[in-house]
């Protein structure tokens, strides 16, 4: 007798996150490689952005400018809900947690949201990419002033305090800005081929995600992330992570209905709200903290933001997936002249005696469609 | 009389197979009142009879089914005959060259063809109104509905016109005509039994299975189709838990006295968004009947039967998108549902909602609303079949009253501990006259 053998339903984009993850922790790519997987890394962002600069409309991105509510909620996010928690991470410190690591704990909590992921997930969910671009550009340029004036406020860091900060409005204008404006200028020319070919969207999305965490991961392990701390610290350490993380999640899902949010801006809310950069974060750890404790600083930071990313993907498979649904559903043909488009598109024309009943039938299959989508039930 | 009894007496010499045919033939001329036979086999079946008595005057052994009349519903290849499917659109199709593989089984194991038997065109319904071959008949009472879509042979077991009969089961085809005419209705494991020969309706999830009058008959059968022994599971060892939810909403108030009966310890337990399955169930039964007929659609609608026709070219309009959705969402639930009853060996459940309803006034009661029969009989049995998990319809026992019957579901492979169970039902019982076991038709047939 035949067994039905199934295999677990895992988003594949996770699988590759683990394939990925797995792969650095094996190879990490190092020396001169390492810089040309950077610049693979930075040319596969910049395409990103230059895709999506040239699919959305003017229209769009003028209302993403303009969406001032949603941009207050993601930095009050960022800059407001996460340095509390981070605070509240600090009485941890100590009698459960290495104070070095405490302190990284609430160091990644005061920095900006990530740009590259925050937009990419957004747009794997179907959420308001214009709003997420702008959200998510907006809190890591404000993060260039804010993060280092938090840290003075919250740490003591024992660093130069000196940041590169025109160094990292040069990388988000180079990487991030100039490729989404060039392709918007030319989506007078290439926006119907994009339009067309949405689909290559998505594979652009994910592996620059991809490109990214297997860089970021790469380096951490050159940097012997596994042997800076003991077991039980990096359990606990993932622990809080994930607590700090649902904890933000949840408090901008509740905050997304209780403003009323569209779900296209609450998944922006939810995606840019809830990350930290781990590019921006580096570099600032660098500058901000004494040499001796950079590498143990940034350890929260390189397993929260492996955190966020599974997280995310999950979420945004879960997403796209209920967009995609909505979307079929709209599709169903309704009444006796969508019907016979639908038809002659398939190739057979609906005799008139037949139309009433192919009608009704269509109307039952619309109402499974809504149960199946969670709407009627 | 079972099958296993008329074995045993041809095997034995007592009752010549050509004495039996010619006994089912006589009966099926006399039942035309309940239009469950689209064609007869005569010349097959006294030839097929012919050779069983022939072996056995050998002093060879025909097998476990020696000289047993039965029947297939009308989309099984018989050798030599179109395979309609219940249809006039292939009632001049080329005839099959090879006979489906379940017949090609039960032949070697002595069982002798004696009708195709009638069904919803295309398998496409719960209740077996055909407008070729006529509403098939409640052998319990001939104004109801006997059930579909494999309502022909349901309602020949019923009838005790023959020991049994194959069916196919897509979202509950054999397990609602069951439950309705009082038999026993056999669901496996989505793919456990041969489907080559068989016209399909809905691939994801048709399945072939029997329909008999005994757990016995149903092991003997289960054995020769699958070519393997039923191996003994002990029923008290099992571990058996109560469906609840949508399944207790929607169920005659005997069906949950009988359930509660059987198991009252056992735990109640709801699988996880049961409505979405059912709605998901029907999306892509919908989806894969119509593209399945979307070129004969174009072709000639207007031969298909009027009660499936419209619903075909509605499926043939459904969004492909929609259908991918269903299929993922499928792949989740059968993951949830193998967490959920990970715990049990049989699962207790309502087959069909409600008893038989009347022909005059084919709809039923889901939901507080008045709902057509056609779509809407196979409730409980849609979202199961969606799992690909094994399903036995068993009939309470009710002399005197319509049937109504349960649903024992297994784990994928578990046919032997659901038929373990049901057996310890048929014959040990909770009520010493046994709570399950077919009651005869009040009407004497034949």
């Amino acid at each position: 007798m035949r067994r039905s053998l199934s295999l677990p339903s895992v988003d594949p984009f996770l699988v590759w996150l683990v394939a990925v993850v797995t792969a650095a922790s094996i190879l990490p790519v190092r020396g001169g490689i390492a810089g040309w997987f950077g610049l693979a890394t930075n040319l596969a962002v910049a395409l990103l952005f230059f895709l999506h600069g040239a699919k959305l409309s003017r229209a769009s991105i003028l209302g993403g400018i303009g969406n001032w509510r949603l941009h207050v909620l993601v930095l009050g996010s960022t800059y407001v809900l996460f340095p509390l928690i981070g605070l509240a991470t600090t009485a941890l410190d100590g009698w459960l947690i290495d104070p070095r690591l405490g302190v990284g704990l609430l160091f990644l909590t005061l920095l900006p949201s990530t740009v590259q992921s925050s937009i990419a997930f957004t747009a794997l969910a179907r959420g308001n990419v214009a709003g997420a671009v702008c959200s998510a550009s907006l809190s890591n340029l404000l993060g260039i002033g804010l993060t280092p004036l938090l840290v003075g406020l919250l740490l003591r860091t024992g660093g130069t305090g000196a940041l590169s900060s025109w160094g990292s409005v040069q990388t988000i204008a180079l990487q991030l800005l100039v490729p989404f404006v060039g392709g918007h200028l030319l989506r007078p020319l290439i926006g119907g081929w994009v339009d067309r070919n949405k689909a290559i969207l998505q594979p652009v999305d994910r592996s620059s995600i991809l490109l990214v965490v297997y860089t970021a991961f790469s380096a951490a392990v050159v940097n012997g992330i596994w042997t800076k701390v003991t077991v039980p610290q990096l359990g606990l350490l993932l622990v809080l992570s994930a607590v700090i993380l649902g904890l933000v999640m949840v408090a901008n899902v509740l905050v997304a209905r209780l403003a009323g949010l569209p779900r296209e801006d609450a998944i922006v809310l939810l995606f840019c709200g809830s990350k930290k950069s781990l590019v921006s974060g580096v570099p600032m750890a660098a500058a901000l903290f004494a040499p001796a404790t950079v590498g143990m600083v940034v350890l929260p930071l390189m397993i929260f933001h492996q955190l966020q990313l599974f997280a995310c993907a999950a979420l945004a498979g879960r997403f796209s997936r209920q967009a995609n649904l909505a979307e079929a559903v709209s599709r169903i043909p309704q009444g006796s002249e969508q019907a016979a488009e639908a038809a002659a598109a398939r190739g057979f024309t609906i005799p008139d005696a037949c139309m009433p009943g192919v009608v009704a039938n269509l109307a039952l299959l619309g109402q499974h469609a809504k149960t199946l989508s969670g709407g009627n039930r | 009389m079972q099958a296993v009894d008329i074995a045993a007496a041809v095997r034995a010499g007592h009752v010549r197979a050509i004495d039996m045919v010619e006994r089912c033939l006589a009966g099926l001329a006399q039942a035309d009142h309940l239009a469950a036979v689209t064609r007869v086999l005569a010349a097959r079946a006294r030839a097929e009879a012919a050779q069983v008595d022939a072996a056995i005057a050998h002093g060879h052994d025909p097998g476990p089914l020696a000289g047993v009349p039965y029947g297939v519903k009308d989309l099984f290849d018989v050798v030599g005959l179109p395979t309609t499917a219940g249809s006039s659109l292939y009632a001049d199709a080329a005839p099959a060259t090879h006979d489906a593989e379940a017949i090609c089984r039960l032949r070697g194991a002595g069982a002798v063809l004696v009708a195709t038997l009638n069904m919803d065109e295309f398998a496409y319904g719960f209740a077996t109104i055909n407008a070729t071959h006529g509403t098939t008949r409640n052998p319990h009472d001939v104004t109801r509905l006997a059930g579909g879509s494999s309502g022909g042979s349901a309602a020949v077991v019923a009838a005790g016109l023959m020991a049994f009969s194959l069916g196919t089961d897509t979202n509950g085809s054999i397990r609602v005509p069951a439950s309705l005419t009082g038999i026993y209705g056999l669901k496996p494991t989505h793919g456990a039994l041969p489907m080559a020969g068989v016209f399909p309706f809905a691939e994801s999830f048709d399945d072939a299975g029997p329909f008999t009058t005994s757990v016995a008959d149903m092991r003997c059968i289960w054995q020769v189709l699958t070519g393997s022994p039923v191996d003994g599971a002990a029923p008290t060892d099992l571990r058996v838990a109560r469906l609840g939810g949508r399944f207790r909403d929607n169920a005659d108030p005997d069906q949950l006295a009988a359930i509660d009966a059987i198991a009252p310890h056992a735990p109640i337990i709801e699988l996880p968004e049961i409505a979405r399955a059912r709605s998901a169930a029907f999306l892509i039964t919908a989806f894969e009947g119509g593209a399945l007929h979307a070129d004969a659609l174009g072709r000639a609608a207007m031969q298909f039967d009027p009660a499936t026709r419209d619903r075909l070219m509605a499926g043939a309009l459904l969004p492909r998108a929609l259908y991918d959705e269903a299929l993922a969402f499928r792949r989740d639930f059968k993951q949830q549902t193998a967490v959920v009853i990970a715990d049990y060996d049989v699962l207790l459940a309502p087959a069909a909602p409600c008893v038989a309803p009347l022909i005059a006034d084919p709809r039923i009661v889901i939901d507080g609303g008045m709902v057509p029969a056609r779509s809407d009989l196979g409730i409980h049995t849609q979202p199961i079949s969606f799992t690909g998990l094994p399903a036995l319809s068993v009939p309470l026992r009710r002399p005197g009253r319509l049937p109504l019957g349960l649903q024992l579901i297994g784990k994928p492979g578990g046919e032997a501990a659901l038929m373990a169970f049901a057996e310890m039902l048929e014959g040990t019982g909770l009520t010493g006259q046994g709570l399950t076991g077919i009651a005869s038709p009040v009407e004497e047939l034949a």
